[in-house]
């Protein structure tokens, strides 16, 4: 192998060709790891009967349905969350008597755990959708609305003031300088919270759920299968790379003036 | 008749924690008529920048006062137009976008917005650019654009903070030509800040020199040189007198600069 040059880049063909190299290394591992007995299957089912077990968790446990109920939950609390969150990180951003009032308490609330909020949310609003929407919109509120407040306070200053002498009011600024200007990264923020509110959602139906892959993945443990279990967690991976992948495309199609 | 005025302009920067305030600008006072050309020239540091921000109501002065046809200035406004050293164009616009900013902003209607976008392309040489973004645009093309953002507006006076200082030499004089063709063409009342010598004279109808920080004008020369100015005219015997006049000026202040720099 040459010697690699810091920073150079690489050509796409390679750049696939390493990133498949990994993922077939991993399974090799995995494989050689269950098939040659070095693990017992209690603990770590091989690929094949990862693959069966998953099969049959479509065919026949209509795993199809937890799957789509998991994200729904995930899309409502997100939505829920931005939907209130970015307007606000707006306001927060723009005008400093509003970030002066809520930034200490966002900060605050920001660190506490929304797992933490589980058995709460339960109390007060059972162990029905709500309860699992609830536990998204706080895990992932506090972050937006911080992120996107200190992007639209980041503002380039000099565009501000070229956009004043060119007779702007306040509400020209933030419309048409504040706004446009931080499109690009309060997109880049959604896009890594909703990453975020994927892990919210597993631990909410771990905790209270009859339903989700959360859920499964409780039961199957319960039964000790290991590939369903595994099964599961993929396919969570899965969603997640289809998401961000949709996701970088559309912000790319979007804001493609704000790249080279 | 008198179009702006500069009474007595000073400004001073309040101190950090046990440091002294910071005077930029000593009471500067300057008149500006209509179709006036100036250049402001000064060693970097001495304010000339400060100046110019308190005009476009960027800043506040600490004492004195701007009167741009008898009305005191206090906030930006677009009746005083600004380019920029940076690049300021909004990058999410394109070339024509940017130019309408401000014509939007007036609300002016669509066609008529594209219709006076077109006259200012025209007028900096970016037909065939309209529909670029900022970042497919040289550096040099970027000031064209925010040249004819500001232009667009129609203000009565046009503030250029060094605007073609990040610019390379070539592209620099030809920027130069291109500005005061616009001038020459529209008389429009531009006040220029620069700290180049050559840049100062080859424009303007009058400079007015800076002293070192703090700031004021400490002299003014009007330079006699015909128009339409050719760019030959910078080898001409007059215009190296007035530079050999200028830089004796300037460098004592950029020597005061260096002295007192901490």
């Amino acid at each position: 192998m040459r010697t690699m040059t810091p920073l150079k880049p690489i050509s796409s063909t390679r750049k696939a060709f390493y990133g498949v190299a990994f993922f077939v290394l991993f399974v090799a591992a995995w494989a050689v790891a269950t098939f040659g007995g070095f693990v017992s299957p209690t603990f770590l089912a091989d690929p094949l009967t990862m693959l069966r077990e998953g099969y049959l968790l479509f065919a026949k446990y209509g795993f199809a349905k937890d799957v789509a109920l998991t994200i729904w939950r995930v899309l409502g609390g997100f939505v829920l969350a931005a939907a209130v969150a970015v307007p606000l990180g707006i306001a927060m951003g723009s005008y400093k008597p509003i970030e002066a009032f809520f930034e200490p308490f966002v900060s605050f609330a920001r660190y506490l755990p929304a797992s933490a909020f589980i058995p709460l949310l339960i109390l007060w609003a059972g162990i029905g959708e709500l309860q699992k929407l609830l536990v998204i919109f706080i895990g992932s509120f506090f972050q937006i609305v911080l992120m996107v407040a200190v992007t639209v306070g980041g503002t380039r200053r000099d565009l501000v003031e070229a956009a004043y002498t060119l007779g702007a009011d306040a509400r020209g600024i933030v419309r048409r300088v504040l706004l446009p200007n931080s499109a690009p990264a309060i997109a880049e923020t959604l896009r890594l919270v909703l990453g975020w509110a994927w892990t919210y959602v597993i631990v909410a139906e771990l905790i209270g759920a009859s339903s989700g892959i959360g859920h499964m993945i409780t039961d199957s443990q319960a039964l000790l299968n290991t590939g369903q279990i595994i099964f599961g967690i993929i396919v969570i991976g899965m969603i997640g790379l289809v998401s961000d992948f949709a996701f970088k495309w559309a912000n790319q199609r979007l804001f493609f003036w704000s790249l080279a | 008749m008198s179009k702006l005025v500069i009474a007595a302009v000073s400004r001073t920067f309040p101190g950090g924690r046990g440091h002294a305030p910071t005077v930029a600008l000593e009471p500067t006072t300057l008149t500006v008529t209509d179709n006036d050309f100036i250049s402001i020239l000064g060693p970097s540091g001495c304010g000339k920048s400060t100046l110019l921000r308190i005009i476009a109501g960027l800043d506040a002065p600490t004492s004195g006062r701007v009167v741009l046809d008898g009305a005191p200035v206090s906030t930006p406004g677009a009746d005083r137009g600004m380019v920029f050293q940076s690049y300021t164009l909004f990058p999410w616009l394109t070339v024509r976008q940017n130019i309408c900013f401000g014509l939007r902003e007036k609300g002016v209607p669509q066609t008529h917005q594209n219709e006076i976008a077109a006259r200012y392309i025209e007028r900096v040489g970016l037909r065939g650019f309209e529909n670029h973004y900022p970042k497919m645009l040289s550096g040099g093309m970027q000031q064209r654009t925010a040249i004819a953002r500001a232009l667009a507006n129609e203000p009565k006076i046009l503030l250029l903070d060094e605007p073609f200082g990040a610019l390379d030499n070539q592209t620099r004089g030809l920027m130069q030509e291109l500005l005061l063709g616009i001038w020459e063409a529209e008389k429009k009342t531009v006040l220029f800040v620069t700290h180049d010598i050559d840049e100062a004279i080859f424009v303007a109808g009058r400079v007015a020199v800076m002293t070192a920080r703090p700031g004021r004008i400490k002299s003014e020369m009007t330079v006699d040189l015909p128009h339409p100015r050719h760019y030959t005219i910078k080898t001409a015997p007059a215009f190296s007198a007035l530079k050999a006049r200028l830089t004796e000026e300037i460098r004592v202040e950029a020597l005061r600069a260096s002295m007192t720099a901490s």
